[in-house]
């Protein structure tokens, strides 16, 4: 691993050398270009250490060095970037040439990165900071304790908010409030992707890999501002039109204050519509009585289209009433028919009479042709099922009685229905000209009464200001922000102003970066401590996705936010507190799973889903064939949802963390985590295997139910109703589901199991239901014999620690096939703390296929030749032990080899109906797995050695000191949101001393990390 | 062609630049076009309900070729020898243009009644849940290849809205697009800086003051936080340029202002079907020609979408999932309705192309860079299981497929040869310019039997 070494400083110093470079290139700029010539000592290293491969007569690689002078500024800048990057990985010249000097190397790349600095297009400084970079900062120097008294710092900096964080922040602004349900009880949940009823776009989606995802090194690009504008606008609508409408009268009060004259005018005006609307006709004949009539068009009733015959043969099927209704509905018909075919002066009418009655309201009104066309024809063809759904529905329709506004109102209707009503109007036509004249008037009025005071103005920017970015405005500022909202006024009007303003205060930056900046004095290293609303901000986001909690604002508020103490306590508070639910997983809760939440901060339990990364199963798409059962996304979530409880239950006990997580034996596999509820579920489901096991359920009729209605009251198994044997859903009739029912319930205990896996599953919802049972499968758990623990985390055969868990064995699996080398690289990266190169773009990596071979012998064919196997050695003698399990994560000692050439027996695709008895994989050949490997890296003799498969692997990892630094190295990226460098060292001993001291804590690591100096202390930028 | 090898190898542009990366970042892209300097143009027409094969397939087939065709076997005639099924021959003098594909099949994407997002993005939609989108879907990839001041348009029939609404198709993974429910919406915004120039002004004065208020913040940072500073102006800076070049366009975009009917004001309650198609079909086809768009994703209809007007149905509403259960209106048997209904859809086809053609482009028409697909959102029946996906292809000269004028039928899923919905979005994405080696999940059944499936159909490829 001592070629991969590199040092902070050498970056350091890298990097100082392509920003001089740059500077100097700035200054030039007004030089004339001349022809590019590689400089003597450059020529002359390149010729003594790569032509031999690279050059006229040898293009290892497809490079060519020795023509640099020829090719064209582009792509001689992508060669440079290329060849710089493989002389500081020291991945050139191959280990096994004659490698340079330090001196040849540094001179290499000074003058590559001087190169590339000039045209600003040097891609290395970038990569050093993304988080598959870290583990290049030496490890043994880390830790080594040679470091530690450099003082720690990060730099001043701001960092883009996550996806999760963006979330928080709308559903924050637009009080958002989420409920889930564990069991029968309702609680009240923060987190998820829901915001209010609105689609915003996320910009801030974090990739898509295992690992730490969210650093610091991100930009808010156009990208991000062209989605955020239109987030921007909707926001705004949405504030402005539903919830300052809404019932919280305290929610942005400017807003209704400004809009207070219109609000009124709007409410007048909608009272008015409203009133005409439904009454105008009987207004009219109070206020015209006989001559009403006389004023109206002459009737002219539709033509409809006629019916024509069916030809012969040809079949017609009418489609349904509620079809009709949805039709009825949709043409704003459907109230005023049922209304009337219940009103007792009209209900007796007979079918032409009634039709004629309603043609002649919708014409009188005004109703488009079109649209009376589309009712007449549903009168025609449906009435007589209308008038049945008006007897079944009669309590829920509510008849329209009069009730005539206040005396003024009326006054101003009736006068305005004189003014406008002339001779031929509809009702409708009428209705519009009055309403036009009240618009305009009411217009006229607010153009009278003025724009909003500057008061009133201010009060919304205060306002905007505290409830978008969470603090009051300085006075500059909230002057300035006075001038933008009255030129909005005076060009938009009133509430697009306001709008506007809103969308401003979302499209600030500080409302897409957090702010991580010192304050106060500096120390003897020029460093400062955050100022304390950062640090407020950066403990609350370090925690959790949502801003600081009232204490922690308070705190930092309040001057008590100024020393390590101060961070310490608040920490550790927030580490207690469990009085928050959040939300896990938006898929999942997409999914309906409702358990989906933990109680404890939730950024903890996300670094290790990010960590080892087995959210991933669920997007590893797969074939309910080769499952072997159908609803295999419901048990793929269930097996996700149950990997979190995992990791849940391993943090709440907070003992010998890292250990118990790679190497526990227990799991939870169908279980909801609640060991009382289940042990409940588990119970029924035995007594009423006790109750039927001796009689002859099998061939009961549904009669003999009724010997067993007691009992069958008592547990009420589900859609099965002693007192309604006759009933029936879309699965069968009582009998059925009862034997339906049994068999899964017989199966389930009649093996001598000691308890019963809860629930009737394949049939259910609701609380007393869990989907995903297939689940049981992905632990080789056949459901026909299978020992169910109620009281769980349980034993689990040929189980040990996540590694083994089928969620993280799947999200590192193909579709078809097991992946060996991703299994491997990730131990070796994440906890082995060592580095693979990226597969080189020369290589197009493909295993080949052989009907006769293990993937394992096909991987070694593939990747065995030496230019492979110097990277291959570091991931597949780790990847190999994991052979065990195929890619569902199912313990195997034989693998099938899944060729049409190799099949013995073909099952069904699709089962007949639902029967969790059935498995309907395909039975091939097969050979026995090779789960032997080769374990390297611990830097631990006692670990290091020959592998028996990934249970023995998981072991030594679990005792593996390394490993706990690595993991330590990973936690320090995901709370600092950075690499980690020789300075910060001491933080990183301390952390490990900190769950060393503390019985193997994480929340020691993490209070550890928290009050260091890397996390405490700032320095500003340098230039 | 270029592999993804050698476009790595070669190309100035990062990898992230032109991988499927959840970014908007097209809008500030330079103009791509194509070899001729035309930028090509991409049509999606989404229906519901399916597209049944044997409804599409031609009905004067030699009793040889029928036969593979109802067997499923692979086979390629030239339209121009055989007649066209009754509903596809508005189109007929069109036919050089064509190709009717059938045999590519969908099942990595969702069917039954609804694929949401899906079909135009290969993965399982979870029944239109956010977290599920994938990735973003082919229309807004190949949008990135040929960007445009709106990037991409999407306008939609679906559930009878109106005004703007959230769509199906998918600028990036977790991301859904909004779209313009009615013409006269999709007319007002797209034509913003013509019928409301304050609008689009007031947009840049609230830029103008951000841009302002970060430009302060630069005086006091250094280093990188002074770059990223620099380039957040510059991106502010970039929209406001953008909007003002619509604003100063907005001379010539008046000249392709489309003029719409009185009915269709306010969404257009009373419009009947075939006049809400052709205002949609007269605003998009105006989008295109005024260059605010390349690419155009257009939900004529899904099981939703009141329908009414239909010959034989004049005077009724008639609903496209109770058709699909064969459940009929006003006396008119379901399947004639569903015939009735497609016509209506390829008489926007047949407008989109005449117009398009008559529209002069470089030694050509417009038509000449442009492709548009028809197809069914959820496969091959009203309940499809994405077994077979049926497309209608209508495109111009320059088209950089080699399928003109042909019905072709692939291998059936499961065989040697066969194609998906992937490979088909491949063959658009290689044929442009993103070599990516395969767009959308595989299926799972090609994998399950080791059969070669990912990448384009080399036999489109020119």
């Amino acid at each position: 691993m001592r070629r991969f070494r590199i040092t902070a400083v050498a970056c350091t110093a890298l990097l100082n050398i392509c920003l001089i470079e740059w500077a100097a290139a700035s200054a030039d700029k007004t030089k004339p270009e001349i022809t590019f010539q590689v400089s003597d000592n450059v020529e002359a290293i390149l010729d003594k250490r790569c032509y031999f491969c690279h050059d006229e007569d040898e293009q290892k690689g497809d490079i060519r060095l020795d023509n640099l002078n020829d090719l064209d500024t582009p792509k001689r800048l992508d060669l440079f970037n290329r060849m710089q990057e493989q002389v500081y990985f020291r991945h050139m010249p191959p280990k096994k040439k004659k490698q340079p000097t330090e001196e040849e190397r540094n001179a290499l790349l000074a003058y590559l990165s001087t190169e590339l600095g000039i045209h600003k297009a040097s891609t290395l400084e970038g990569k050093l900071q993304k988080p598959e970079f870290g583990n290049y900062v030496d490890h043994t120097k880390l830790f080594s304790g040679e470091y530690k008294d450099e003082p720690g710092f990060t730099f001043d900096r701001r960092w883009l908010i996550s996806e999760y964080i963006f979330n928080a922040k709308f559903q924050r602004i637009l009080e958002n409030k989420s409920q889930i349900k564990r069991g029968k009880q309702r609680t009240s949940v923060v987190g998820g992707s829901k915001i209010q009823n609105l689609s915003l776009a996320n910009p801030f989606l974090l990739p898509n890999a295992s690992g730490v995802r969210y650093y610091a090194n991100e930009d808010l690009t156009g990208g991000h501002l062209s989605s955020m504008l239109t987030n921007a606008q909707n926001t705004s609508e949405y504030i402005t039109n539903v919830m300052v409408k809404g019932k919280n009268a305290k929610y942005l009060p400017a807003i209704n204050q400004i809009m207070a004259l219109e609000d009124q005018h709007h409410a007048t005006l909608a009272s008015r519509r409203e009133f005409l609307e439904n009454f105008i006709a009987r207004l009219s004949d109070e206020i015209y009585g006989d001559e009403n009539i006389t004023l109206l068009p002459s009737y002219q009733p539709v033509t409809l289209k006629d019916v024509k015959e069916l030809e012969k043969g040809e079949k017609y099927k009418k489609a349904p009433i509620h079809v009709a209704q949805k039709m009825l509905k949709g043409l704003e018909a459907d109230t005023m028919v049922f209304r009337l075919l219940m009103d007792p002066v009209h209900s007796e009418k007979s079918d032409d009479q009634f039709r004629d009655l309603c043609e002649q309201t919708w014409f009188y009104f005004g109703d488009h042709e079109r649209k009376i066309q589309g009712r007449m024809t549903l009168l025609r063809d449906y009435l007589t099922e209308f008038r049945e759904h008006v007897e079944k529905a009669r309590r829920k329709i509510k008849p329209l009685i009069y009730k005539p506004l206040a005396d003024s109102e009326m006054a101003v209707i009736e006068s305005a229905i004189r003014k406008h009503r002339n001779k031929g109007h509809y009702y409708g036509e009428i209705i519009e000209k009055c309403m036009a004249e009240w618009t305009h008037g009411f217009e006229q009025d607010r153009i009278a009464a003025g724009p909003p005071s500057d008061e009133l103005l201010s009060a919304l920017v205060g306002q905007l200001s505290v409830q978008i970015l969470e603090r009051s405005p300085d006075k500059k500022e909230a002057d300035e922000y006075l001038t933008l909202s009255k030129s909005y006024v005076a060009k938009l009007g009133k509430l697009k102003a306001i709008q506007k303003l809103i969308q401003t205060f979302i499209l600030a930056s500080e409302f897409s970066y957090r702010q991580e900046f010192g304050g106060g004095s500096a120390d003897e290293h020029g460093r400062q401590m955050l100022s304390p609303r950062d640090a407020s901000y950066a403990i609350a986001y370090a925690l959790t996705d949502q801003s600081p909690d009232a204490e922690l604002a308070s705190a930092a508020e309040s001057g008590k936010l100024n020393t390590r103490e101060d961070y310490k306590r608040e920490v550790l508070r927030m580490l207690k507190n469990r009085d928050t639910n959040y939300l896990i997983d938006p898929i999942l809760a997409d999914k309906n799973y409702n358990d989906n939440s933990t109680n404890a901060t939730i950024r903890k339990l996300r670094f290790f889903r990010e960590f080892f990364g087995y959210p991933a199963a669920l997007t590893v798409f797969k074939d309910e064939k080769r499952f072997g059962g159908d609803r295999l996304g419901n048990a793929t979530s269930r097996l996700l949802n149950e990997a979190d409880r995992l990791v849940e239950h391993i943090l709440e006990n907070d003992t010998n963390v890292f250990e118990e997580l790679l190497t526990t034996e227990k799991f939870y596999v169908y279980h909801d985590g609640d060991n009382e509820r289940m042990q409940v579920a588990s119970d029924r489901i035995k007594s009423i295997y006790e109750h039927f096991k001796d009689t002859d359920w099998k061939n009961f009729k549904k009669e003999d139910l009724l010997d067993h209605k007691e009992f069958l009251k008592e547990v009420k198994m589900r859609s099965i109703d002693p007192d309604k044997l006759d009933a029936r859903n879309r699965q069968g009739d009582t009998i059925k589901l009862f034997k339906k029912s049994m068999t899964t319930i017989t199966a389930r205990l009649d093996k001598g199991q000691k308890e019963a896996a809860p629930f009737d599953m394949y049939r259910g919802y609701g609380s007393e239901f869990m989907q995903g049972e297939n689940v049981a499968k992905f632990f080789n758990y056949r459901k026909d014999n299978w020992d169910w623990a109620a009281i769980q985390p349980a034993k689990v055969a040929n189980r040990k620690g996540l590694l083994t868990h089928p969620a993280w064995l799947i999200a590192f699996a193909k579709n078809t096939e097991t992946d060996p080398i991703h299994r491997g690289k990730w131990v070796r990266e994440k906890l082995l703390a060592g580095t693979i190169p990226d597969v080189p773009i020369t290589v197009d990596a493909v295993i080949p296929e052989d009907h006769n071979k293990t993937l394992r012998a096909r991987l070694a064919g593939a990747t065995g030749a030496k230019s492979c196997w110097k990277c291959h050695v570091h991931m597949n003698p780790l990847g190999n032990t994991f052979e065990s399990y195929d890619d569902f994560g199912r313990f195997r000692t034989q693998e099938s080899l899944e060729y049409p050439d190799n099949l013995i027996e073909k099952k069904p695709d699709k089962p007949k109906e639902r029967n969790h008895l059935l498995d309907l994989r395909d039975i091939y050949k097969t050979l026995p797995v090779d789960s032997k490997g080769y374990l390297k890296g611990t830097e631990d003799d006692a670990l290091d050695g020959e592998l028996k498969d990934a249970i023995d692997l998981v072991e030594r990892l679990g005792k593996s000191r390394r490993v706990r630094q690595s993991i330590i190295r990973h936690a320090f990226r995901y709370f600092m949101g950075r690499n980690e460098s020789l300075s910060d060292s001491k933080t990183l001993i301390d952390a490990e001393q900190a769950y060393v001291d503390n019985g193997g804590s994480f929340d020691a690591v993490i209070v550890s990390l928290l009050t260091s100096d890397s996390f405490i202390y700032r320095k500003p930028i340098e230039n | 062609m270029t592999n993804r090898r050698n476009f790595l190898r070669t190309s100035a542009l990062s990898a992230g630049a032109m991988s499927l990366a959840p970014s908007f970042n097209q809008l500030f892209a330079a103009q791509g076009v194509t070899g001729t300097g035309m930028p090509k143009r991409f049509i999606f027409i989404r229906k519901s309900s399916g597209i049944r094969p044997s409804e599409i397939a031609l009905p004067d087939f030699s009793n040889k070729d029928k036969a593979l065709d109802e067997k499923k076997q692979p086979l390629e005639v030239d339209l121009d020898k055989h007649e066209l099924p009754k509903w596809l021959r508005g189109l007929d003098a069109h036919k050089a243009n064509m190709t009717i594909l059938q045999g590519l099949s969908a099942k990595m994407s969702e069917n039954v009644h609804f694929s949401y997002s899906s079909v135009m993005g290969c993965f399982k939609s979870n029944r239109n849940t956010l977290s599920a989108i994938k990735r973003a879907t082919i229309d807004f990839e190949l949008a990135k290849l040929f960007p445009s001041p709106f990037g991409h348009v999407e306008l939609s029939f679906a559930g009878g809205r109106t005004g703007i609404v959230s769509g199906y198709s998918a600028p990036s993974p977790q991301t859904r697009n909004y779209c313009y429910a009615d013409p006269d919406t999709a007319r007002s915004e797209l034509f913003k800086s013509v019928l409301n120039p304050q609008a689009v002004n007031s947009d840049n004065d609230m830029l103008s003051f951000l841009q302002g208020k970060e430009g302060l913040r630069t005086s006091g940072i250094r280093g990188h936080e002074k770059r990223r500073q620099e380039a957040q102006i510059e991106s502010i800076n970039a929209i406001r340029q953008r909007n003002k070049k619509l604003i100063a366009l907005s001379g010539s975009l008046a000249k392709h202002l489309p003029e719409l009917a009185p009915v269709h004001l306010n969404g257009g309650a009373n419009a009947s079907t075939p006049e809400k198609q052709e205002a949609m079909t007269e605003v998009l086809i105006s989008a295109l020609k005024a260059g605010l768009t390349n690419v155009v994703t257009y939900t004529i209809d899904d099981l939703g979408t009141p329908v009414t007007g239909l010959p034989g149905n004049e005077t009724d509403r008639v609903g496209i999932h109770p058709l699909g259960h064969d459940e009929a209106f006003g006396g008119v048997p379901a399947w004639k309705t569903r015939e009735q209904i497609r016509i209506s859809h390829v008489n926007q086809i047949n407008t989109i192309v005449e117009k398009l053609k008559q529209a002069p482009e470089g030694n050509g028409t417009m038509f000449d860079n442009t492709m548009i697909m028809y197809f069914p959102e959820n496969g091959e029946t009203h309940h499809g299981i994405g077994l077979e996906s049926p497309f209608l292809i209508m495109a111009g000269n320059n088209c950089n497929l080699d399928i003109a004028g042909r019905y072709i039928r692939l291998p059936v899923l499961g065989t040697e040869g066969h194609k998906t919905l992937g490979n088909l979005y491949t063959t658009l994405l290689n044929a442009h310019g993103n070599p990516i080696e395969h767009y959308g999940d595989l299926d799972l059944e090609m994998a399950r039997k080791k059969l070669d499936q990912s990448g384009a159909i080399k036999q489109f490829m020119t």
